[in-house]
């Protein structure tokens, strides 16, 4: 019984949108409500579509910094406001348009094609050898490992023995746990706009993978590489490197983003691999994504498994400037230790320029004092300890050393055929080994000059240009992470240590000036790559306390208090477009299937359902025939209450009104409705504007503006009816309590208002399109750029094309709309006509005068 | 009368956090973290809307959504999620839901979701009794 009695109500649901019985004023009221509520839901879902839409056009067009969950949940949220409009113009014509499905679930297919990760093989072993892997295993090895792999194998240089783990294994790791989804799933859902968000998102994402398995053939791989390298009983240890797929090119280095871990024991590699892959998602890795516009999901993290090397002394080699891309000499940061000092930039090197002549000569030398480097700690990892006092200020590796390394880096320079990036190590046997190299990043340095006379004298001078540039901000002293979360945008960073972490804030800081540190830090690489003016080294920073606003010229090493504006009008070289990032480039491609309008003119043989080829046509086509629907559905209508009236004030006008619910104060029996009657505030507000001021009848035309119209009027058939909706010969109000749309015909030319002027502002819009005329294409298409340049000046998004003018205002509360329905409630009166005289300037500059000065009073 | 709402979501700070902001906008709020709890109190409740989350650990969404369409036809139900998923948006939208909304969600839409999906079951229910009071008077219904 209950399931017959569930499917009866299955089958009344699916049957409530029919026909009522003829003579059933109950049903046909029911009807209404139900056709003008699919109606009103299917306008609110094309409100939310065109929005969507322009924001993703907006964005598209770059300037604004967007990821892939933007990309993903704006194509998720239009296909659902487009499903949404399909489905409510199958409540008003079903089955009529039901190739719309078939068109959208195409359409979205192209779109889904267009967002899938590139599918990366999982063919390829979990584990490669290092001496198997060269330039061309990029896609396994990574950018990292695959350039060791060729700096051994091919240059034939000494590197540390040791293993790839693939990005097959990472793959495979992700595939295993199910990890993607949950990943998307809280990029998508918690959007970190803030920094504790971002903190906090970033902690999720690394648990999540910290805590899945490892699969048993990848730990398995693993021991098996290792144990090839060292014997089970030996005390070798290894350094873990990421090597993630995209990380390592010129434009992006992702230096000191991702994880190294240091000295790790054999037993606990398998961990040690989950934590470099897990930092992925550190807070400056996913911020730094997020600043260069790379995809998430592009990211594949290979992890080098390298024997630990127990340097001596360690460090870079840049073969040129970063700071300056005219400058060729080679510069060596050094420092005892591993160099891991260097690229962390927390303590203090020493720096040498060596010249790229033969034989190689040291040109200039910075020894700094080093009172602390990184050892092994014998147990496990890395400590921090004291140099020796007679070591302190000796330069770390001899000039020997020093014109050896600079020749290697020049070596691979040649090799690569672009400046590099070389980090080294010395061994206790003096051996020089290299432990990474990829292509180096410049910049360009723009000669700012001095200062101008009477400028106060610097509270900083000295230390090094990491990155060149000046700006000006309040100074914000970072000294631990809650420090970090309290950043605003547009302050000067001033650190004691440049540490890598910080990189995140390096999307909100003007500059940085940090006491320690140099130009081979991974801090200074990403402040050079995202145009971040940085001045590192700059010793003791007393004189900038919290708050203080000063200028930063890293150029000439020097912050000056207050704005100090010619040092800040030098044009630099912009900061990194972010118009041909990964992330705009899949952006642009998804807009290829959504946003051209191919369906223009509803009266086209073309407007058709199998015609549309963009979710924008799609939305257009839905719009246009579910007014026409719900027109055809109340002037067909056989119940006299719910029949379109002719509007009653003192006398019939030529004017119909449909009521679609709510419209009309009470019911009104009989053929008439008077003005008196209509409770739809929008069409009351409109109506206000078209009496508002009396028309002064149509403008003196020229002679020939007046035989322009003539020869129209008898040569141009489509004058009769160019929309021929069914609609077009009278002029029609279609309203509800908040709701209007208004086709007229004003003379010569055909207006359509539409607005939704309700409680929810959100919803709220107020569309006004205008075409046609009696005057030649020349005159009307004026009279268009008059009206849109009218309307724009009012804040209107207008949009003229020939003689077509459309114009729209969203997401305004109720009385904003009604005042904007007075003014386009003017300008269909008064701009009766108007082509006639659009050839007279004199007479435009006069209308144009006396319609401002009007439209001014009418607000 | 308060349209009764039930939350469907395996986080149970979110579903906490939600429940207490809907409380506020007067819905009268059911909750359940997991796929037993939800149908239980669909049985045992006269609910209007519910939000459900698609990606549970006991629960795929979409074929909830299809199940709770099957047994409560008049049920609304708006998958509230954070998979921005075009293949599950379409699915959800094809078995019946109201609506796709994304995480973090806006109240104010959010609200505007929930009143529309309320408005269209009242639309129907309407008239559903309209229909059954006829069918009565035909005395063509057991």
């Amino acid at each position: 019984m209950i399931t017959r009695g569930l499917r009866w109500l299955q089958g009344i649901v699916g049957r409530l949108t029919g026909r009522a019985e003829p003579g059933d004023p109950e049903a046909a009221r029911e009807l209404f409500q139900i056709r003008y509520h699919a109606l009103r839901l299917l306008l609110a879902a094309n409100t939310k579509a065109l929005d969507l839409m322009a924001t993703m056009e907006c964005a598209a067009a770059g300037g604004t910094t967007i990821g892939m969950p933007f990309v993903r949940s704006h194509c998720t949220a239009l296909g659902v406001s487009v499903f949404q409009m399909v489905r409510h113009l199958d409540t008003l014509a079903p089955d009529k348009y039901s190739m719309l499905f078939e068109r959208l679930e195409d359409i979205q297919h192209s779109i889904d094609h267009e967002l899938a990760v590139y599918p990366r093989s999982t063919d390829a072993p979990p584990v490669l050898p290092l001496r198997d892997v060269d330039c061309d295993h990029i896609d396994v090895a990574g950018p990292k490992m695959a350039n060791l792999g060729e700096v051994a194998n091919v240059v034939g240089m000494l590197v540390p023995n040791g293993f790839v783990i693939t990005a097959s294994a990472y793959e495979l790791l992700i595939a295993a746990n199910d990890l993607q989804p949950e990943i998307d799933r809280l990029l998508q859902a918690r959007q970190a706009e803030r920094l504790d968000e971002l903190f906090a998102l970033s902690s999720s994402l690394q648990a999540l993978i910290m805590t899945a398995a490892v699969p048993e053939d990848i730990a398995a791989a693993i021991e098996a590489a290792v144990t090839k390298i060292a014997p089970p009983a030996s005390e070798t240890t290894f350094a873990l490197r990421s090597s993630a797929l995209g990380e390592d090119s010129a434009e992006a280095s992702f230096a000191g983003q991702y994880q190294s871990l240091l000295n790790v024991r054999r037993e606990h590699l398998v961990d040690s691999y989950l934590e470099v892959v897990a930092s992925k998602y550190t807070p400056q890795a996913m911020q730094y994504r997020l600043q260069r516009g790379l995809r998430d999901d592009d990211v594949a993290m290979s992890v080098g498994c390298l024997e630990m090397v127990d340097a001596r002394s360690g460090g870079v080699a840049y073969t040129g400037n970063p700071s300056d891309r005219e400058d060729r000499n080679v510069y060596i940061s050094s420092a005892w230790g591993l160099p891991k000092a260097i690229v962390d930039g927390r303590f203090a090197s020493d720096l040498l320029i060596v010249e790229r002549t033969e034989p190689s000569r040291i040109s200039n030398r910075r020894i700094g004092d080093k009172g602390t480097q990184f050892v092994l700690d014998p147990m496990e990892g890395v400590e921090r300890a004291k140099v020796p006092p007679h070591l302190r200020r000796q330069q770390s590796l001899s000039d020997e050393e020093a014109t050896g390394v600079a020749k290697l880096a020049l070596r691979l320079e040649s090799h690569f055929k672009t400046p590099v990036d070389v980090e080294w190590a010395i061994t206790g046997d003096g051996e020089v080994m290299v432990l990474q190299c990829r292509p180096l990043a410049q910049s360009v340095s723009v000669d700012r000059g001095s200062p101008p006379a009477g400028t106060p004298p610097p509270l900083v001078a000295g230390g090094v240009n990491a990155s060149p540039g000046a700006a000006a901000g309040p100074i914000h002293r970072v000294h631990r992470d809650s420090d970090a979360l309290s950043c605003p945008e547009g302050a000067v960073l001033v650190l004691e240590q440049p540490l890598p972490r910080w990189a995140a804030l390096l999307g909100l800081a003007a500059a940085v000036v940090a006491e320690e540190g140099g130009v081979a830090g991974h801090l200074a690489t990403v402040a050079r790559e995202l145009g971040v003016p940085a001045v590192l080294g700059a010793g003791p920073l007393d004189a900038l306390t919290a708050g203080l606003e000063v200028t930063v010229d890293a150029t000439g090493c020097a912050v000056y208090p207050g704005r100090i504006e010619s040092l800040l009008e030098t044009e630099e070289e912009p900061r990194p477009a972010t118009v041909d990032t990964p992330v705009q480039k899949t952006l642009r491609n998804v807009l290829r299937h959504i946003a051209p309008l191919n369906l223009l003119d509803p009266d086209d043989i073309d407007f058709k359902p199998i015609n549309c080829q963009t979710l924008h046509d799609i939305t257009r086509f839905c719009h246009e025939q579910a007014v026409r629907e719900i027109f055809a559905f109340g002037t067909e209508t056989e119940f006299p209450e719910y029949a379109s009236k002719q509007l009653h004030h003192n006398v019939p006008m030529q004017w119909w009104v449909l009521d679609l619910g709510g419209g009309f104060k009470q019911p009104v029996s009989g053929k008439y409705v008077r003005l008196e009657d209509i409770a739809c505030n929008p069409m009351l507000a409109l109506w206000d504007g078209m009496v508002a001021v009396p028309w002064d009848g149509p403008p003196a035309a020229t002679g020939r503006g007046f035989a322009s119209i003539l020869f129209e009027a008898t040569a141009n058939p489509a004058l009769a009816s160019p929309f021929k909706k069914p609609y077009a010969d009278r002029n029609y109000f279609i309203i509800s309590e908040h709701f209007l749309n208004l086709q007229s015909r004003f003379g010569f030319h055909f207006t359509n208002v539409e607005t939704l002027a309700g409680p929810r502002p959100e919803e709220n819009y107020l569309s006004f399109s205008f075409k046609g005329g009696a005057a030649d294409l020349e005159r009307k298409a004026a009279r268009a750029r008059f009206i849109g340049d009218l309307l724009a000046e009012l804040s209107f998004d207008t949009e003229v094309i020939e003689d077509v003018v459309t114009a729209r205002r969203t997401s305004l509360d109720h009385q904003n709309v009604e005042r904007s329905l007075r003014v386009v409630g003017y300008l269909l009166m008064h701009t009766r006509q108007l082509d006639m005289i659009m050839a007279d300037r004199a007479a435009v500059a006069h209308y144009g005068a006396k319609m401002r000065a009007d439209l001014a009073q009418l607000k | 009368m308060a349209i009764s709402v039930l939350l469907v979501d395996d986080e149970e700070d979110f579903v906490a956090t939600l429940a207490k902001r809907l409380t506020l906008r007067r819905f009268d709020i059911f909750t359940a973290t997991r796929a037993d709890q939800a149908f239980a109190a669909l049985n045992e409740n006269p609910i209007d809307v519910v939000l459900l989350d698609v990606r549970m650990p006991d629960l795929d969404g979409i074929a909830a959504t299809k199940t709770i369409k099957g047994s409560h036809p008049l049920v609304e139900v708006i998958l509230l999620t954070g998979h921005a998923s075009i293949e599950a948006s379409l699915e959800g939208m094809e078995m019946g839901a109201f609506d796709y909304l994304l995480k973090p969600v806006n109240i104010d839409e959010l609200v505007y979701k929930i009143e529309d999906a309320h408005h269209k079951k009242e639309l129907q229910e309407g008239k559903i009794r309209r229909l059954a009071e006829q069918t009565d008077e035909d005395g063509s219904v057991e």
